[in-house]
């Protein structure tokens, strides 16, 4: 019962959350000077009539408020509408780019997580000095390294000179950089964590049963470790954001951070809010599932 | 035959002999104790038979460990591995920390015998009986718990029978009893002894506390400062010790269960409270408060001392915190000196809270590790406005009072011992010459002959400046042996009250004040 009605607060919270997002964005992308109207004016050289009628068909001279609650009512019946620009459905073409992104994004944080824990529970384990200091290493690299720099670095060698991947369209090298960035930001809090809890009564207890170093890491040492690395990442997800919507224009991946900025680009309003829309869901139900991935793990939690 | 033989056991940190030249032997099937104040050693001795010391402390090539007549093999891990949780098992304090939050007590003790050849149902069932034989009630289910869900009783009897369950030959239990509640204290140590006496197994017990050494031990060695200084046979040491040390540590247990010197005569009223009640907030949005104390009433006349006695979480510490104006109450009204305090009436007035001072159970945290003892004392006199020229000289004045030299002063708090510490603490509350001193368990993270001396300051001063004083603690001999009234709480309750003396008389007592009696421990009571 507690369970349930926790669960529901949490729904809550969210569903607040995403609409927060939706109508900051709504409104920021109206506070940008020039619609696409003006745009196309640039462009096809309309009349001042011509843009006037434009402006009515597309429903760009009603109030903000009225403007927000067709789109939300549309919305919420699955219809985004067309693009301005294109002419295409919205949700058809944020359903090509979905996969994309998808792809990136999760295979680049399985990569960051993997990594750092990696690293971490290495270097707690054997305490060895080329461990330590890789931790220290990829800690300052992604603190150093913005992920645009080395992702414009990473296509001079392996594309341009070394002919190794191709110049637009390889997901492997944007996953790399994405993945080491990821993990720099977690790694070095986690192997402070893990080095902490490795004088923790309860795995001194464990050595004292005569348990082998494996076990112990893995039951009893990892598990301390679960809310911090959790904690973390979440910073990491968030980091996905900004990070996937770079190298997708960087490296030329069809994702809904290529779409976006090319719909910011355009004044595509409708492509902008629906994909910021799937964003911040999707942004919210990670983090809920990391609150209920903590309570599922820790029993302390579950009651 | 002998189960363990330790020679010239050296445990250095760098330059600094942390155990230096300790020899023992503990004979098949008996006990031996090792009793020692903080810092004797006797923890690390324990840790070195396991080689389980912390990283940086080494022991020396020339002791040797022998278990079982066979040196241990210090340096092979893989064979350490296979003697610990079977021929060696350990049991530690505090065990809420000392089991994996994360996983079942089943889980926990299976980790054991799957070292072994048993299939798994058999193991099972093993657990079961394991539990059982700790007197652990409706096995099967308990099995499934996890630790959080048990008592801090029934969680050292789980690591119990984890020890148990590598069928050892030498149990080792380090202050098995010191994190639990008095009552839950006996049991364990009872336990202990049946389960060593059923099982003949060599057992080592490490422990401050004289009166579970006198219980569990059948010898006794005494360290001090890394060395031992006396062994024997347990009631041989306990009846009549050799070393002045040993001597020094037992009357210091024997000053607590003689019988309280005078009672003090009545002075006038300081403290009176009535039916209060005391609620902690609920946990989250429509979480109900918690009701800490109950209908809780008592009076406090100038020159007495009131102890206020109790298991943890029977909301003692609460009571006295309410009563000093530190936390509102939800029922009845507090009378402190003159003022009256109501549930959401006005805070208690600065210069009232001046004169009700409270000394709390961590000397260590209570006092600010950045400023000198001059200057953490030279707050409360500069608030009372006492112009700064005579700061020094009061001091200097309150430092002898507590039995501190004038150089202490100059100090931080890391450069003073724990009891040094604790006088601090009580001299900064005596700076503001107060009426009421509310102590919440001073003298339970000290030392046993530091907390008689501890106590007798504070009888000492009581004595010359008058002031009445709320004692909260948990150890019945402390707070019979310093107050002149008993009240005794359990689950936010008062359930009973007496003049200090007449704890004793059991027959006209409340059935939980009977209770707790009976659980304390007498070694020395001849």
């Amino acid at each position: 019962m507690k369970f349930l009605a926790n669960a529901g607060f949490d729904l809550g919270r969210m569903l607040i959350q995403a609409l927060g997002i939706v109508v900051i964005v709504f409104l920021l992308a109206r506070v940008v000077p020039g619609d696409v109207v003006d745009l196309k004016a640039i462009e096809g050289d309309l009349s001042a009539s011509q843009q006037q009628e434009m402006r009515t068909e597309l429903g760009l001279d009603q109030p903000l408020i009225v403007q927000f609650g067709q789109w939300s009512w549309r919305a919420l019946h699955g219809d985004f509408g067309d693009s301005i620009r294109f002419g295409r459905p919205v949700g058809g073409m944020v359903r090509t780019a979905l996969p994309v992104t998808l792809v990136f994004a999760g295979l680049s944080f399985v990569l960051a997580l993997v990594l750092a824990i990696g690293i971490a529970v290495g270097a707690v384990m054997t305490g060895s000095r080329v461990l330590r200091s890789l931790v220290e290493i990829v800690n300052i690299w992604s603190i150093a390294l913005p992920t645009f720099c080395i992702g414009v670095v990473g296509i001079l060698i392996f594309s341009v000179w070394l002919h190794w991947l191709p110049v637009v369209g390889s997901m492997l090298l944007p996953i790399l950089i994405i993945g080491i960035d990821g993990a720099g930001q977690i790694v070095k809090p986690l192997y402070e964590e893990l080095r902490e809890a490795a004088t923790s009564t309860h795995v001194r207890t464990a050595h004292a049963k005569g348990l082998s170093p494996w076990r112990i890491t893995v039951r009893h040492l990892l598990p301390t470790a679960v809310p911090v690395a959790l904690a973390l990442s979440g910073l990491v997800l968030a980091g996905l954001i900004a990070g996937t919507l770079t190298m997708e224009v960087l490296f030329g991946l069809p994702g809904l951070g290529s779409l976006m900025l090319n719909a910011i680009q355009g004044r595509d309003y409708p492509v902008i809010q629906a994909a910021i829309l799937v964003t911040a869901i999707g942004l919210v139900v990670v983090n809920a599932l990391t609150d209920l991935l903590h309570r599922m793990i820790d029993p302390r939690l579950s009651r | 035959m002998n189960a363990l033989v330790i020679r010239n056991l050296v445990i250095a940190k760098g330059q600094r002999r942390l155990v230096d030249g300790v020899s023992l032997t503990l004979a098949k099937g008996s006990t031996l104790g090792i009793i020692g104040e903080s810092g004797s050693g006797k923890s690390l001795t324990a840790l070195a038979i396991t080689n389980l010391l912390p990283d940086g402390l080494s022991i020396s090539s020339t002791s040797t460990i022998e278990i079982d007549g066979v040196a241990l093999p210090t340096h092979d891990a893989h064979a350490m591995r296979a003697l610990r949780g079977a021929k060696i098992a350990m049991v530690f304090q505090d065990p809420m920390a000392c089991l994996n939050p994360f996983m079942r007590i089943g889980t926990q003790i299976d980790e054991i015998l799957a070292k072994g050849v048993l299939p798994r149902t058999a193991r099972t069932t093993r657990i079961v009986e394991l539990l059982r034989e700790v007197d652990l009630p409706d096995p099967a289910t308990l099995a499934r718990r996890y630790p959080h869900e048990l008592s801090g009783g029934q969680q050292q009897r789980v690591m119990l029978a984890m020890a148990l369950a590598g069928e050892p030959d030498l149990l080792i239990a380090d202050e098995p009893t010191s994190a639990l509640d008095a009552s839950v204290q006996a049991e364990i140590v009872a336990l202990l002894a049946r389960l060593q006496a059923r099982r003949q197994m060599a057992m080592l017990i490490i422990t401050h506390d004289l009166a579970v050494a006198g219980a569990l031990a059948h010898d006794l060695a005494v360290m001090r400062a890394g060395q031992i200084v006396e062994t024997g046979p347990a009631q041989a040491i306990l009846n009549a010790p050799q070393h002045p040390y040993t001597a020094r540590l037992v009357a210091a247990r024997r000053t607590l269960v003689s019988e309280p010197s005078d009672a003090a005569h009545a002075g006038h009223l300081l403290v009176e409270v009535t039916d209060v009640a005391v609620d902690y907030a609920g946990r989250g949005l429509f979480g109900r408060p918690f009701r800490a104390v109950q209908g809780a009433s008592l009076r406090l006349e100038r020159g007495r001392t009131l102890g206020l006695l109790g298991e943890s979480g029977s909301g003692k510490s609460t009571l006295a915190s309410a009563v000093a104006g530190l936390r509102p109450i939800a029922e009845g009204r507090i009378r402190l000196l003159g003022h009256e305090m109501r549930p959401g009436g006005p805070a208690l007035p600065q210069a009232l809270r001046r004169r009700c001072q409270v000394v709390f159970q961590n000397p260590h945290g209570a006092l600010n590790p950045r400023l000198s003892i001059a200057r953490a004392l030279g707050e409360p006199l500069g608030l009372a406005g006492i112009p700064h020229r005579e700061h020094a000289a009061r001091i200097n004045a309150v430092l002898r009072d507590v039995g501190l030299e004038a150089e202490h002063a100059a100090r931080f708090p890391h450069q003073l011992s724990g009891g040094q510490r604790q006088r601090v603490c009580i001299a900064r509350a005596l700076l503001c010459e107060p009426d009421v001193l509310v102590c919440d368990e001073v003298v339970s993270a000290l030392d046993m002959t530091v907390q008689v001396q501890i106590l007798q300051l504070l009888k000492e001063l009581q004595k010359k400046r008058g002031f009445g004083m709320l004692f909260i603690g948990h150890d019945i001999d402390v707070v019979r042996w310093i107050s002149d009234e008993v009240l005794v709480m359990n689950k936010g309750r008062i359930v009973d009250r007496c003049a200090a003396h007449e704890l004793g008389a059991t027959a006209s007592r409340d059935a939980y004040t009977q209770r707790l009696m009976a659980a304390r421990l007498s070694p020395l009571a001849a």
